[in-house]
């Protein structure tokens, strides 16, 4: 009702004009509706009477409506969305903290709104892939609209100290969520998910103390701190190597995946596909957000130690899903290399590279979801996790044979999949600015090709092991919302620019995802533009 | 089957159409356009991808080929396969690969080219992988995914590196501008030339790229494997020749070293089909000599300036296409009827499979005739390069002539569970598949000996036929080739397999070995140092930290029992000798 009553303030305008700018969604309160309806929602789980259980099937169902709710919601803003403007949309400005200057600011641009599709998506897709859960219904669906809540926070957040506490508030109810219910190693892998993420964060509040003292320590909305130009440029390269400490905690990138193995393998199924599909895209985002865009002189300093983090993600997790004998650390190594694409596409500084890593925040996020769900769910389907132990499965289990495989091939990204335009785009950006690592990274997916092979090979094809567990294929109600994944994996994939009725340029109801994420990308890629070529000397000259 | 038969129609209907004008038909889609910056050069400003589609005479002939390949492969397959698992599977499967051949065929635009190559590389991992419930499919077809994903990234870091230079996806817009584009450099043509050429040559199956048709031959189903070979030839022939204006605009080293590659395949893909004595994988191989000839012929006619005869090669691999289907199916008849995979062990297939085994030699004659009249309109049989090819064709006749012998003729011995006399011709609706092939294959190598009818239709020039001489002299190579089976055949069959199958296990063995050094030297230490990353050095890192975290919290709670006076005192003497000892003047 509250929720209704909210959408009611909503005031959707008419069919939007083709003059920018014109018609813009009117809400007031759309971004705050969609930070908050999780948090009331889940105080409201957390509240309600529950005697013996009586009501997990309710707070399930509360839990999922909720998210089909701010997907209706997302939806009508993103049908809504002005496609090439570079100020923040739906904004949101308020006063809060004056006397340190913090202000209650939210609002979205392109890659935002990209962000949010994401994570509207995604947390439909771990409500359902939580449905099976029994014990402590309350707790585990209440952590999990608040996990939820922060991401979209820190996704909005237009002001450094809300960007803090969103993402340092994550981690919080996704380390309760593996302690409650995670594997028995859930110990291990939640401390090490506090550790590093705490590392990050600690970096990300001192490079914001730095910023905060550099501009004159008044104010911290992005619109001043991330948009300075006189800044000393040895304050912006430690500011921007903090950024990367924190963004290279959360994504992973090597050295600092430490925590992201233990997590996928230990983590139920909806932790995974939230941590896997937006709660990992936030690092990317950040280094979009507050290097990419913010300091172009630190930025291009530090690009390729960057690119060097991003190849070595990409080998190493390739390499790593080599030698694995568990399906779940396969899949979390395999998951990593999405994440390592994307940074590398905003390390090579090109405009279309920078755009490639925005749809790769996208894609990469469904398909790292995907694959990490996939191989969670076949592992409690076929009760065994080890790949000695798993074999000749894909007759047995054809549904989740072929989600497998979709998952595997949008990692490596395979046309007609939303990794495929993103990739590409990412290389073709890359090529000029980033040669070597170009080649590193596709040396990179051709390793992960041949362990997506043998993963394949070991775990679905060939003859069945006689002394495995019994197996049973996932029925269709529990594997349809990894069919949303592959499906919007699909969708995209071929209709990156939406869906048009045939012979006009109006869409059917998808305006596409291109035209959207493009809003701002063109302002933040503006420093990086590629000088033009210089002319090559005429024959004969200067002899 | 449908699919495939209303695309062929539409495609003849296109060719009418296109059969009195010499102006392709064109049209584009928009797919992906987005802006991506206000300044720096206008090429990139924006990314925009588009679906054209561009029809010519060429493509129109290669559809041909690909459809009759298509339709032939099923129709077979319907008989032949029931007992392959997953039909439906199959069929799906194969009306993707249909609808993404047909894509890259009319791809003009070279990251739309990359999407349905990609997609098509897919399907065939997925069709080479068909028998889901086999351990020794599985692991052969690993490398149908590995190994052609590996090309097929080279193909597109090609174009990654074209288009960064260049700013242009489009085939009519890039090759003016390769000369002309500011900024351009030979050796930035070169690199991607390179890349651009391990594209292909990895979906050509050129040496050392070929084991993943060879790997899966005896594995895969016998209608995906005659899939993956005739059409991947047929689209990566057409592909070669589109991009070659990309590579003879680099410079004549790398066009050389290209020609090299393919002689070298021509020559070695027969030379291995002598060695083993597994039927599908010889008719594999000699598939993949003949497709190198086409190959080399029109890398060989972008090279030689004002010639015209490089569409020559395209012509001779799309006539060959249809004839290694039908080589593939009608060794896969007998080797199923025989229930074997090695030569030594079938025999008398002229006398209980006459049909099957008649396919096999025509096929293989087809083969050999193709690759014979378009080195004819190419090379003199004189020159270095018209030698090797020679040698290789007649490698290619050797290797033909030899499969048909091994499995017409000589004894079938009884074995263990398999009577003789039960081995029987195949059903008779799949009899006719491999003729409906190889009859489209001789149409095609018909039509490519008047240049009138096929080389003047498929590229709008005019070609000079060659003279009866040149046809007859590389007849003659492969009629030597023949001869010379022949005669070792019929003197001792036995003799000649046991030395393929000996030479067979020393190639086994080297082959073994070196993968072992690779796993051992390489791919070992290399995962062993990602485990012990993983494993070892960061848990131990985490370990130290939080050790060191532990130590913190512990000397604080310590220094939170102990008196406060004390420690306060203890605290200022000891800041005091700090610092008089570091600020200078104070002790002094």
């Amino acid at each position: 009702m509250i929720w209704l009553g909210i959408a009611g303030l909503a005031l959707p305008s008419p069919t939007p004009g083709a003059v920018p700018g014109a018609n813009i969604f009117s809400s007031p309160l759309l971004l705050s509706v969609i930070v908050w309806v999780p948090v009331i929602m889940a105080v409201a789980i957390a509240t309600m009477p529950n005697p013996r259980g009586r009501f997990d099937t309710l707070m399930k169902q509360i839990a999922f409506f909720t998210n089909v709710g701010l997907v209706f919601v997302l939806w009508i803003a993103y049908n809504q969305f002005e496609s090439f403007l570079n100020t923040p949309q739906f904004a949101e400005n308020q006063p809060w903290l004056a006397a340190i200057g913090a202000s209650y600011h939210l609002g979205v641009d392109g890659p935002g709104m990209t962000m949010l599709l994401l994570s509207g998506l995604i947390g439909i897709v771990a409500v359902l892939a939580s449905l099976g859960i029994r014990e402590r219904v309350r707790s585990y669906f209440c952590l999990l609209l608040l996990t939820q809540a922060s991401i979209n926070g820190a996704i909005v957040a237009r002001d450094m100290f809300v960007l803090i506490l969103f993402w340092s508030a994550a981690a919080v109810p996704i380390a309760l969520l593996i302690l409650g219910w995670g594997g028995p190693r859930r110990n291990a892998a939640t401390w090490r998910l506090v550790g590093y993420w705490g590392l990050g964060t600690g970096a990300l509040v001192i490079a914001t103390m730095a910023l905060y003292a550099a501009t004159g320590g008044t104010t911290f909305d992005m619109d001043v701190l991330l948009k300075v130009g006189n800044i000393s440029p040895r304050v912006q390269v430690i500011v921007g190597l903090l950024i990367i400490i924190a963004a290279a905690t959360r994504l992973p990138l090597f050295p600092f995946h430490g925590w992201a193995r233990d997590l996928y393998a230990e983590a139920p199924i909806g932790v995974t596909v939230v941590v896997a599909g937006t709660a990992t895209r936030l690092g990317a985002y950040l280094l979009l957000r507050a290097l990419v865009a913010a300091e172009p002189l630190a930025a291009n300093l530090l690009a390729p130690l960057l690119a060097a983090l991003a190849v070595l993600t990409v080998g190493y997790a390739a390499v790593a899903a080599l030698r694995m004998v568990d399906i779940r650390h396969s899949a979390a190594y395999l998951a990593m290399i999405p994440g390592g694409i994307t940074a590398f596409g905003l390390a090579a500084l090109s405009p279309l590279s920078i755009a490639g890593a925005v749809f790769s925040l996208f894609a990469g996020g469904l398909a790292a979801a995907l694959i990490v769900g996939v191989c969670a769910t076949l592992a409690e389907r076929a009760q065994s996790r080890s790949l000695l132990v798993l074999g000749g499965l894909a007759p047995r289990m054809p549904i989740l044979t072929w989600l497998l495989i979709i998952g595997g091939l949008a990692v490596l990204g395979v046309p007609l999949l939303a990794t495929f335009p993103a990739d590409l785009m990412t290389f073709f950006g890359s090529f000029k600015t980033q040669p070597i690592g170009a080649f590193a990274v596709a040396a990179g997916l051709a390793v992960a090709a041949v362990a997506l092979a043998m993963l394949l090979r070991r775990v679905l094809f060939g003859v069945p092991n006689p002394d495995a567990p019994g197996v049973s294929d996932a029925s269709l109600g529990e594997s349809w919302y990894l069919g949303l994944l592959a499906g919007a994996l699909l969708w995209v994939g071929i209709f990156p620019g939406g869906p048009k009725l045939p012979g006009t340029d109006s869409p059917i109801f998808d305006p596409g995802l291109t035209k959207t994420m493009s809003a701002g990308i063109s302002e933040m890629a503006s420093p990086y533009d590629m000088p033009a070529p210089t002319p090559a000397p005429a024959p004969g000259a200067g002899q | 089957m449908f699919g495939a038969v209303v695309t062929l129609l539409l495609t003849v209907l296109v060719g009418w159409g296109l059969a009195k004008t010499k102006t392709p038909f064109l049209h584009a889609y928009q797919y992906v356009n987005m802006p991506v910056a206000f300044s720096g050069p206008t090429a990139f400003q924006s990314f925009a991808v588009d679906i054209v589609l561009r029809v010519d005479h060429l493509t129109v002939a290669a559809l041909v080929a690909v459809e009759l390949c298509m339709i032939g492969v099923l129709g077979w397959n319907q008989v032949m396969g029931r007992s392959e698992p997953g039909p439906a599977r199959f069929h799906a499967l194969v009306s993707l690969l249909l609808f993404a051949c047909v894509g890259a065929l009319v791809s003009w635009d070279l990251a739309e080219l990359i999407a349905f190559w990609g997609l098509a590389g897919a399907v065939t991992y997925l069709l080479l992988a068909q028998r889901w419930g086999s351990d020794e499919a599985a692991i052969r077809a690993r490398v149908a995914l590995a190994l052609p994903f590996v090309t097929d990234l080279s193909l597109l870091c090609g174009v990654a590196w074209l288009y960064s230079r260049y700013g242009v996806q489009n085939l009519t817009s890039l090759v003016p501008i390769l000369h002309t584009n500011p900024g351009w450099t030979v050796r930035s043509l070169v690199v991607a030339s390179i890349l651009l050429f391990i594209g292909v040559g990895g979906r050509l199956a050129l040496w050392p790229l070929h084991s993943w048709l060879t790997q899966t031959s005896v594995t895969a189903p016998p209608a995906a494997l005659a899939l993956a070979q005739a059409v991947w030839s047929v689209v990566a022939i057409v592909v070669l020749y589109r991009v070659m204006p990309i590579l003879v605009a680099s410079n004549s080293q790398t066009v050389r070293a290209c020609l090299y590659a393919c002689g070298v395949t021509a020559i070695g893909a027969p030379l291995l089909a002598l060695v083993g004595n597994e039927p599908r994988r010889i008719v594999t191989l000699l598939g993949i000599g003949a497709s190198a000839v086409g190959a080399a012929i029109v890398i060989f006619g972008f090279q030689v300036p004002y010639s015209t005869f490089a569409v020559a090669g395209v012509a001779c691999v799309l006539a060959i296409a249809p004839a290694r289907a039908a080589a593939v199916l009608a060794a896969s008849a007998i080797a199923a009827a025989m229930r074997t995979d090695n030569l030594a062990e079938i025999g008398e297939a002229w006398a209980r499979m006459r049909v099957s085994a008649m396919a096999l030699l025509l096929a293989g004659l087809v083969l050999a005739l193709s690759s014979s009249s378009a080195l004819a309109f190419a090379f003199s049989t004189r020159s270095r390069t018209g030698l090797v090819l020679a040698e290789g064709l007649l490698l290619i006749s050797i290797g033909a002539l030899r499969v048909f012998m091994g499995v017409a003729f000589g004894p079938l011995r009884r074995r263990r569970a398999f009577e003789p006399d039960r081995v029987g011709e195949a059903p008779p609706a799949s009899r006719s598949w491999p003729y409906l092939l190889v009859a489209g294959g001789a149409l095609l190598w018909v039509v490519m000996l008047v240049p009138r009818l096929g080389l003047d239709f498929l590229d709008g020039n005019k070609h000079p036929a060659p003279s009866f001489a040149a046809y007859a002299l590389w007849v003659a190579v492969i009629l030597i080739g023949f001869a010379a089976v022949a005669i070792a055949y019929v003197r001792n069959k036995d003799g000649a397999l046991k030395a393929s199958a000996v030479a067979a296990a020393w190639l086994d063995r080297l082959g073994a070995a070196g993968s072992r050094g690779f796993a051992r030297f390489i791919v070992a230490p290399v995962t062993e140092i990602a485990i012990r990353i993983g494993d070892r050095w960061i848990p131990a890192g985490d370990a130290a930290v939080g050790s060191a975290l532990e130590a913190t919290g512990r000397f604080a709670v310590m220094g939170a029992r102990l008196p406060v006076l004390p420690i306060f005192v203890a605290l200022a003497v000891v800041l005091t000798l700090v610092v008089g000892l570091a600020a200078p003047g104070v002790f002094k």
